[in-house]
């Protein structure tokens, strides 16, 4: 698959169907170097198959991922990982009795050198500096030091994107980053995405229910109602266009 | 504590446990010994189910790997205890390894069933190998090893041997846990899914744990064969294992010192119950199992999280 210049990730015609449910229904998109891309829909629309199909949790029925002109269809997460691509979960997913300092390093390490001797490494495998600095940014400095499952929501969910960011990863996929958080919370996050999209270079794609956070973090918006692309374009032509209205408010 | 003091204190209490054996028995040294390498095999328990989270019931099989080849190799082939410890060491981390693969496949009580399956089956070759195992009747007179050229014979003398193997391999167990595996270890324990998506390969940490986790059931085996110089399967049966999944998780699962509290009590506490020579405690002489028992029954409804959990129940009394 040969990619445009300045594309990172290439979704063509994806396809996932459960029996008669077309869960995903040949979806097709493509995220620039750098580019933040939302994706809007109403509940059960797909978004979240359609994430799992590009991370190689489920397997997609057909259709291909490219990353950077190479196929990463299928690929295991953990191949994907490698690869540079990092993801966020619907929930909560934080390593409970590890500190708020041990999350970032466990989430970066397994970049650092190869398996054998990572046994021999410095236990902190070097990366005290990149995670107080991930620490600074996201404001967790006073917890620093306390196990991750003891803190509030919020601080967990501080955390939980902090540690996707902890390897710079090429592409990030941040699914509803901003589900359960409260109003202020969710105006820091969206400071930091962009801060962090500025300061490392790398393309996401986020989930979101919250249209404002999306109009506000998302320069290119897709909109998906029953496993299709409805609309695609800049967020105040996604939010107008009458076919997207009428998804999310019926006739 | 500062951890400088924590070193210094801890190396004051190996000092006066090895003082001890001057004052002791006989029969209460090797009490000390039996817990140094029962120890070891908690620990290296400890290491697959609470640092990695995998569940196992077949610690029992590796001890008893580790100690038949030390009976065999020593009385059979008249090879050195030195030599025996790598050999059973290295055998019991690949049939760990063998033995991590369901793993990979099922978790929890399912898993615990497995390794119990796999408990049995080494139970069941040491009973029925006759050839090699010496069958029911096990293998006796196994040899105590030299050091240079000073025998280990003496109870005393053995329990220092074993205590310093102990001191080393817990040593070694710290070093691995506090570097970027132990993390790992804790990470794929917490929330493997998620450890994934970091690029965490937890098939090669799942066989890991379970395979440095057998190494130390191995080792510990061999110290216990030249301690007890004799093997016979019955030891090293599932119970064993239950035995040592109890001393885990009574002492404190997922905690460095938690296996060997746990171990202590469990092998100790219905001995000191037996033989207390108080008249107020003579009753315990019929009773002490019962004792034991409701010991523990109220331990575990007190401390779910193991003796070792008191601190952090007491940090979040204060808080609350």
């Amino acid at each position: 698959m040969i990619a445009r210049a300045g594309e990172l990730l290439h979704v063509d015609a994806l396809h996932k169907s459960y029996g008669a449910i077309r869960a995903v229904d040949g979806v097709s998109f493509r995220v620039g170097a750098g580019e933040i891309v939302g994706v809007i829909g109403p509940n059960g629309s797909g978004k979240t198959t359609l994430f799992n199909c590009i991370l190689g949790q489920i397997g997609p029925t057909s259709g291909r991922v490219a990353l950077a002109g190479d196929d990463i269809t299928s690929m295991s997460p953990l191949e994907l990982a490698r690869r540079g691509v990092g993801r966020t979960f619907q929930t909560l997913q934080v390593f409970g009795q590890l500190s708020v300092r041990d999350n970032l390093i466990v989430a970066a390490q397994e970049f650092e050198s190869t398996l054998p001797r990572r046994l021999f490494a410095r236990p902190d495998a070097g990366l005290t500096a990149r995670a107080d600095e991930m620490i600074e940014r996201f404001r967790l400095k006073p917890v620093a030091q306390l196990h991750a499952g003891r803190l509030s929501y919020g601080q967990q969910k501080l955390i939980d994107i902090a540690m996707a960011f902890m390897p710079r990863p090429r592409l990030v996929l941040l699914d509803e980053p901003c589900a359960g958080v409260n109003p202020s919370l969710v105006e820091t996050l969206r400071e930091l995405l962009a801060e962090l999209n500025r300061v490392q270079g790398g393309s996401f794609v986020v989930i979101e229910h919250n249209m404002d956070f999306i109009m506000r973090l998302c320069p290119h918006v897709i909109c998906m109602v029953e496993g299709k692309v409805l609309a695609e374009g800049p967020p105040q032509a996604v939010q107008s266009n009458r076919a997207v209205l009428e998804a999310y408010l019926g006739n | 504590m500062s951890p400088a003091a924590r070193n210094i204190a801890l190396a004051i209490a190996i000092l006066a446990l090895a003082t001890s054996a001057f004052f002791l028995q006989r029969s209460q040294v090797y009490l000390l010994s039996l817990c140094c390498v029962y120890v070891m095999a908690t620990m290296g328990l400890n290491l697959t189910m609470g640092y990695a989270g995998q569940m196992s019931l077949g610690q029992a099989a590796f001890f008893g790997i580790g100690a038949y080849i030390d009976a065999i190799l020593t009385t059979k082939l008249g090879v050195s205890f030195w030599v025996v410890i790598p050999i059973a060491a290295v055998a019991c981390f690949f049939v760990g390894l063998a033995l991590g693969f369901p793993a990979l496949r099922v978790q929890h009580h399912y898993l615990a069933f497995a390794t119990l399956g796999f408990n049995v089956l080494v139970y069941l070759v040491m009973r029925n190998e006759e050839a090699l195992t010496g069958g029911t009747f096990g293998i006796s007179n196994v040899p105590r090893p030299y050091l240079f050229t000073w025998s280990l014979d003496s109870e005393r003398a053995y329990f220092w041997f074993t205590l310093a193997a102990l001191v080393i391999v817990a040593i070694l167990m710290r070093l691995l846990l506090r570097s970027p595996w132990g993390r790992a270890f804790a990470a794929l324990r917490d929330n493997p899914i998620r450890a994934e998506s970091l690029g965490i390969n937890i098939t090669a940490y799942t066989l890991l744990a379970f395979a440095i986790g057998a190494a130390y059931g191995g080792v510990g085996g061999v110290f216990y064969a030249g301690l007890v110089q004799y093997v016979e399967p019955s030891t090293f049966y599932f119970t064993t294992s239950l035995m040592m999944l109890l001393a885990v998780i009574l002492g404190g699962s997922g905690r460095f010192f938690g296996p060997v509290i746990g171990t202590v009590i469990v092998i100790l506490l219905p001995e000191v119950l037996r033989s207390s020579s108080s008249p107020a405690l003579q009753f315990m002489q019929k009773w002490y199992l019962v004792a034991f028992g409701v010991a523990l029954v109220v331990l575990m409804v007190w401390l779910p999280g193991g003796l070792l959990s008191i601190g952090d129940r007491r940090a979040r009394k204060a808080a609350a």
